[in-house]
């Protein structure tokens, strides 16, 4: 037997630097960008609309809070339906022109087809309107968690490896008192009462993910107050906090947005868990994908495989694309 | 050493306290108090017919429920409810007035034997499976063997557990294969069988369960343990023995033990992960155990249970801690124990 197993420093597993290497950060701006931009995307208001000589862009008031209701006492979309030529109105529909809450009462539970190529729910809803729209929670519940966390977490733990002494004891004292609260019961507890408005949720997941910022970015500190390049600077007089904003915080980068990463993939579960046991409102967003595959799950004995597959890839891809892009980030962080 | 343990449980009590405390306030903050909650669900159901009544039904619950001074009607402040509780729990009177805590305590009693037997079959298949997997990969990190399976565990990371409980009793139990149940722990009718089959059928009903349970933890374990095996395999000492000339499978034993000392640690994280997946699994597969308890009493704003529970799962996970803390000690004595 020969010893040739164990040589390498680490292994090379990981892809080079090109289509492969970026692809889930590309996956995951894309599932960002959706998600703010989900009621322009798939709705049925118009992007752009001339009603009796008045031009609006009902879309954009729908990304901003509520749609104008339509006109001539109907829905937006029997009035562009009703367009033709000779009229003086004119409209401009999204490019999915359904909205995640349109029932259509002709379409109800319906597979898969070429008008709607994800099928509808029970209740005859576009699939394929309700994932674009499920994106939102990525966007209004994950990341705000995941930066107030990565804010304090990355502050607290610089402060305490940096200061050293009775702010390291206070700080790792606190990571330890986070690490034993029984956060999913907070979580629970703010789905259930603030469910509606995204605030409690935001609040304890950022309280769940900021003790792995702050020892991420503790333990980075603690070994670069040490290095020769931050004695010389000292040395050179500069100032505590341009030493810290120049030459300490750029080398932590990588760190936070790996354990960002990760959180983001905590945070997208904790959601659809939530929303999946039938708790909350999925932190405000109008469909979630976790709610989605509950109604699927209870609907596959009947044979409607498509109300549970597609909100199942959607969850699995981001979470996977998450997970992805903190192991990308991870060689970086070893070396 | 005996400092440092001295040290150490202390500051297990006063994170005690913490917790309790900021438990119990999180509890407050509901926009609805219970008391008022639940006269408003019997004055639905008809239950409580006149609604002249709804004051005095409102005030006696918030009298039960410790709410209100018994004597003068008057709203105790938070401080004063908190520190009723804690005497309270101090005689393990936890859950409110004499009869309450009697049948809480029933409940408890039925409820802890299953989540135990769930949690403690997760656990063994988490850590014989995990670390398991984990070494065989990790002797040989970079071979394809490796590359192939970290791509598999890869995937799995992804699998939510909710998404698990969904898609496997699809796959094996009311969509396709119809091999195995997937609600509850026993057959309806399995009283008369005998005890032979009775024990086949609960086994049966378990295979889901742990399953769901056990496989996210199981991966977070052995991706964990590949990559401190791969680490200490990359390590100066392992070329050095190797020049020495003394046999690859001895090298490998002496990494593996290397490799597994931060295995420790993560034992300790373990507990919450199970605790929070027992909630899920026992919602889903319709199990009468502890995280369905919680899930109950969250929901129904039953302050005292959900103290109870907390402060039950908060000593097991403290304790937990400070085991893993003295096991990482044991295995890595390069560890110094620091309070």
């Amino acid at each position: 037997m020969t010893t040739t197993i164990v040589s390498e420093p680490l292994p090379a597993t990981r892809p080079r630097r090109g289509v492969v290497w970026w692809s889930p950060f590309c996956c995951l701006g894309l599932v960002l960008l959706v998600g703010v931009f989900a009621p322009l995307l798939a709705n049925d208001v118009p992007l752009l609309a001339r009603v009796d000589g008045k031009w609006s862009m009902p879309a954009v008031a729908d990304l901003f809070g509520e749609a104008p209701a339509g006109p001539h006492d109907g829905t937006w979309k029997q009035w562009w339906s009703r367009l033709g030529a000779g009229n003086e109105d004119f409209g401009i529909m999204p490019p999915w022109p359904y909205g995640p809450t349109a029932i259509d009462a002709a379409r109800f539970g319906q597979k898969p087809c070429l008008a709607h190529p994800l099928g509808n729910d029970d209740t005859g809803r576009d699939v394929l309107a309700r994932l674009v729209h499920g994106a939102g929670t990525v966007v209004w519940l994950g990341l705000p968690a995941v930066l107030l966390a990565a804010l304090v977490g990355a502050a607290l733990g610089a402060w305490a490896g940096l200061a050293g002494g009775l702010v390291d004891g206070i700080v790792l004292r606190l990571i330890e008192l986070s690490l034993c609260f029984p956060m999913l019961l907070f979580l629970l507890f703010a789905a259930a009462f603030f469910g509606t408005s995204p605030f409690g949720m935001v609040a304890v997941l950022a309280l769940m993910f900021w003790t792995s910022f702050a020892r991420i970015v503790r333990g980075e500190m603690l070994s670069l107050r040490e290095r020769d390049y931050v004695l010389v600077a000292r040395g050179l007089g500069l100032g505590p906090w341009r030493i810290f904003a120049r030459h300490l915080l750029p080398q932590v980068r990588t760190h936070v947005l790996m354990t960002a990463a990760f959180c983001m993939a905590a945070a997208i579960v904790a959601e659809s868990t939530l929303s999946y046991l039938g708790v909350g409102g999925g932190g405000g967003a109008v469909a979630s994908w976790g709610a989605m595959l509950r109604q699927g799950s209870e609907r596959a004995v009947v044979g409607s495989w498509h109300l549970w597959l597609f909100p199942a890839l959607a969850v699995m891809v981001v979470v996977v694309a998450c997970h992805l892009v903190a192991d990308r980030l991870r060689p970086r962080v070893d070396a | 050493m005996r400092r440092w343990l001295l040290l150490r449980l202390l500051w297990c009590v006063l994170t005690l306290f913490g917790i309790t405390f900021v438990t119990f306030v999180v509890m407050d903050l509901a926009p609805v108090d219970r008391a008022e909650r639940e006269v408003t669900q019997a004055t639905q159901d008809g239950t409580l017919p006149d609604t002249l009544l709804r004051e005095a039904a409102v005030l006696r619950l918030r009298v039960r429920y410790g709410m209100v001074d018994p004597e003068t009607k008057l709203p105790r402040p938070l401080w004063q409810r908190y520190a009723a509780w804690l005497s309270n729990a101090a005689v393990l009177q936890l859950a409110g007035p004499d009869a309450d805590n009697a049948a809480f305590w029933r409940r408890l009693g039925e409820a802890a034997p299953v989540t135990l037997l769930l949690g403690g079959l997760s656990l063994l298949c988490v850590f014989g499976l995990g670390v398991g997997i984990g070494c065989w990969l990790g002797v040989a990190a970079g071979s394809k063997r490796d590359r192939v399976a970290s791509g598999v565990l890869l995937t799995l990371v992804g699998m939510p557990e909710f998404l698990l409980a969904t898609l496997l009793p699809l796959v094996f139990g009311s969509l396709w294969l119809h091999w195995l149940p997937t609600s509850g722990l026993r057959s309806p009718g399995a009283n008369e069988w005998s005890f032979a089959w009775q024990l086949v059928d609960f086994a049966r009903h378990l295979v889901l369960p742990v399953l769901v349970m056990a496989i996210g933890p199981t991966v977070m374990v052995a991706r964990f343990v590949r990559d401190s095996v791969a680490r200490a395999a990359a390590a100066p000492f392992v070329t050095n023995l190797h020049a020495l000339g003394i046999e690859p499978e001895v090298v490998r034993w002496r990494l593996l033990r290397h490799g597994l000392a931060p295995v420790a640690t993560l034992a300790g994280n373990l507990l919450p992960m199970l605790v929070g997946g027992s909630i899920v699994v026992e919602n889903l597969f319709s199990l009468d155990g502890l995280g369905h308890l919680a899930f109950d009493a969250v929901m129904q704003q039953d302050q005292a249970i959900v103290m109870a529970l907390v402060l039950v799962t908060s000593i097991v996970t403290l304790l937990s801690l400070l085991v893993s803390d003295l096991l990482h000690r044991v295995v890595d004595p390069r560890v110094r124990l620091q309070p």
